[in-house]
């Protein structure tokens, strides 16, 4: 081919993303790496710390006390999610009547704003008179058990958890569109053979589409390291009640903007990329063992 | 896999109960936005919106409760939605009537409470510079990634990929001071620039679709003495419109649904985009929960208009990309 003689045109057209990478992404990185090594106020110069902020994050009680509760939401909302989301998907994989009705009464949930959502299910879970502890009161919970959702530090982090299961319908197309993505044969064969159902959806099924369900953890994982929106609003920015919603993203932007320590916020910023690629890789290495490709 | 008629029914019966506790959320948004304000932490369980009424001349006529007094309710009478005199009734004369509160909207919707045209047009222009830059430079990138045979593209390709993995919080603060040195902080242009500039995903996204079209179209065009730039424009942009109707939505969402970017670059009030001005709201006047409820609202409609008039379109972005909107 004329290959060499046309990166002039190559280069023309690729002259946004080159730009980009470079202003947006190369320069940042190195940037927020040699800030991560100084004591950097938002009002004032960069002094150079060496490792001093790495040090510091090792024993901050707060970068731990961030880091749990993303853990403890990850291991929660996460796995969740992907149920509901699965169990929807393998409902309407049935096949009744009305499946279009059914599937956008499932999605519409996940495409609300995200600041509407949190307005919404601020006032749905309010321990007083939200519609959800009524509800509760109306069953006949006992008003000790009623639980105080976002203004508990207990319940704080399952509320948020209920708030992220109303948008499982984001998940369940996607496992929906995998789902039917199966060959009929492999049922009416294994059907042949004596298969239950139980054994075709153990077998079949959850093997078919077991990249699309490690998909979707990993972008889960991600996710929620960067949780961020629906704690601020729901709590002004303060992580309440009792630091029980500050999240490590939510952590790192008032390290940034509201203490204005922007060396210590980037080194902040490393560790979290430390964690999403460690758990990556992690998930993807466990995965080899369980995820079926078939092509 | 064929089921028998009650495996049917028992899945229609559990569709239809799911259906119904994924609504109840949207139903209640809309019928607190709609209930008079002494309704909507007393009747909370009640999705349609009632007030109080009672029977005078055989007209009924809103009334709203302000207080007990020696077994009768003291309570304040609404004549043709006009405040006037306030009565003393007997609490069995009360009767819960159906009735559509709109001053939630009008009430929240005064320009110093949530000036709601300001922050639309805001949120309009970040959306659409924002399509604009995406579609255009990530379809011209995309071209020179795939259709332009040139040394050193594949090396440019892997390493868009690679920083696909950096989460944002990483560039987030050396960017906000790269901003704040140029000037550009309270301003719209740290949110619109960087979409003239690619955005890995979607390059990703359209170089797949444009490698699927026939390589022999691009030749044949060229033969004919077809400029590289006409090729773009008039061969691969009208053949991509598929994949640049899934770029343009989700582009259009995203700076629809924003709230990181605008929070840290908008300081100044009468630059917020609907997402920090309904964040805001809330804030300040959390308490008032058919206001805010209205404010949501108006915020999710068009969304969910724009869900329903690109279904197709829509439905293929998420099995695309994973992304929920």
């Amino acid at each position: 081919m004329r290959q060499d003689n046309r990166w002039p045109i190559g280069i023309a057209f690729c002259l946004p993303l080159i730009v980009g990478l470079a202003s947006l992404t190369i320069y940042p990185i190195i940037a927020s790496l040699y800030y991560s090594l100084t004591d950097y106020p938002i009002f004032g110069r960069p002094v150079w710390l060496g490792l001093a902020n790495y040090r510091e994050l090792v024993t901050d009680p707060r970068v731990w006390l961030s880091l749990w509760n993303t853990a403890y939401f990850a291991i929660f909302a996460v796995p969740l999610g992907m149920f509901c989301g699965l169990m929807l998907a393998l409902l309407l994989n049935l096949k009744v009547k009305g499946l279009a009705f059914y599937r956008t009464m499932f999605f519409l949930p996940s495409i609300v704003p995200l600041i509407a959502a949190c307005a919404l299910w601020g006032q749905i879970l309010s321990p007083q008179r939200g519609l959800l502890n009524e509800f509760l009161r109306f069953m006949g919970l006992p008003e000790a058990w009623v639980p105080g959702w976002l203004a508990h530090e207990l319940w704080a982090k399952p509320a948020l958890v209920v708030m992220s299961l109303w948008g499982c319908g984001g998940g369940m197309v996607l496992y929906l569109a995998a789902l039917q993505d199966v060959p009929q044969e492999l049922y009416e064969s294994a059907s042949l053979d004596g298969a239950t159902a139980w054994h075709r959806l153990w077998h079949i099924t959850l093997p078919m589409i077991s990249p699309v369900l490690l998909f979707t953890l990993v972008m889960g994982l991600i996710g929620t390291m960067q949780y961020f929106a629906q704690a601020y609003v729901l709590t002004s920015g303060t992580g309440d009640p009792n630091d029980a919603t500050l999240f490590y993203a939510l952590n790192l932007f008032n390290t940034a903007f509201a203490e204005y320590r922007l060396g210590y916020a980037s080194a902040m910023a490393w560790l979290m990329f430390v964690v999403i690629f460690v758990a990556t890789l992690g998930v993807m290495k466990l995965s080899n063992r369980y995820v079926y490709y078939h092509s | 896999m064929n089921l028998r008629t009650w495996q049917v029914w028992l899945a229609t019966a559990a569709l239809l109960a799911l259906s119904i506790l994924f609504a109840i959320p949207f139903m209640w948004m809309l019928g607190t936005s709609l209930k008079v304000p002494d309704k909507i932490q007393t009747a909370s369980l009640d999705l349609i919106p009632r007030a109080s009424f009672i029977q005078r001349d055989g007209q009924w006529l809103r009334v709203r409760p302000l207080g007990a007094k020696a077994g009768k309710i003291e309570a304040q009478l609404y004549r043709d939605g006009q405040a006037a005199e306030t009565i003393r009734v007997d609490p069995a004369e009360l009767k819960d009537r159906f009735h559509l509160y709109g001053a939630n909207y009008t009430d929240a919707l005064s320009p110093h409470r949530f000036p709601f045209p300001t922050y639309l047009l805001n949120t309009l222009a970040i959306c659409l510079i924002s399509v604009t830059g995406t579609i255009l430079s990530c379809s011209l990138v995309a071209y020179g990634l795939s259709c332009v045979e040139w040394r050193g593209r594949d090396v440019l390709f892997w390493v868009m990929l690679s920083t696909m993995m950096l989460p944002g919080q990483v560039t987030m603060i050396p960017l906000f001071m790269t901003f704040r040195k140029i000037g550009w902080t309270n301003s719209i242009l740290p949110l619109v620039v960087p979409t003239f500039l690619g955005n890995a995903f979607f390059v990703f996204l359209l170089r797949q679709f444009y490698r699927s079209i026939p390589k022999d179209l691009i030749e044949a065009a060229r033969i004919d003495g077809c400029s590289e730039l006409g090729i773009w424009a008039r061969i691969m942009l009208p053949l991509s419109r598929p994949a640049l109707a899934v770029v343009a939505l989700f582009t259009f969402i995203g700076a629809w649904n924003d709230f990181l970017g605008p929070l840290i670059y908008l300081m100044d009030e009468k630059k917020y985009t609907l997402s920090i001005g309904l964040a805001m709201f809330q804030g300040q006047y959390g308490g008032e929960w058919g206001q805010l409820m209205a404010m949501s609202l108006l915020m999710t409609v068009p969304i969910i208009l724009l869900f329903f008039f690109t279904q197709k379109t829509f439905i293929q972005g998420v099995k695309l990309s994973g992304i929920k909107g």
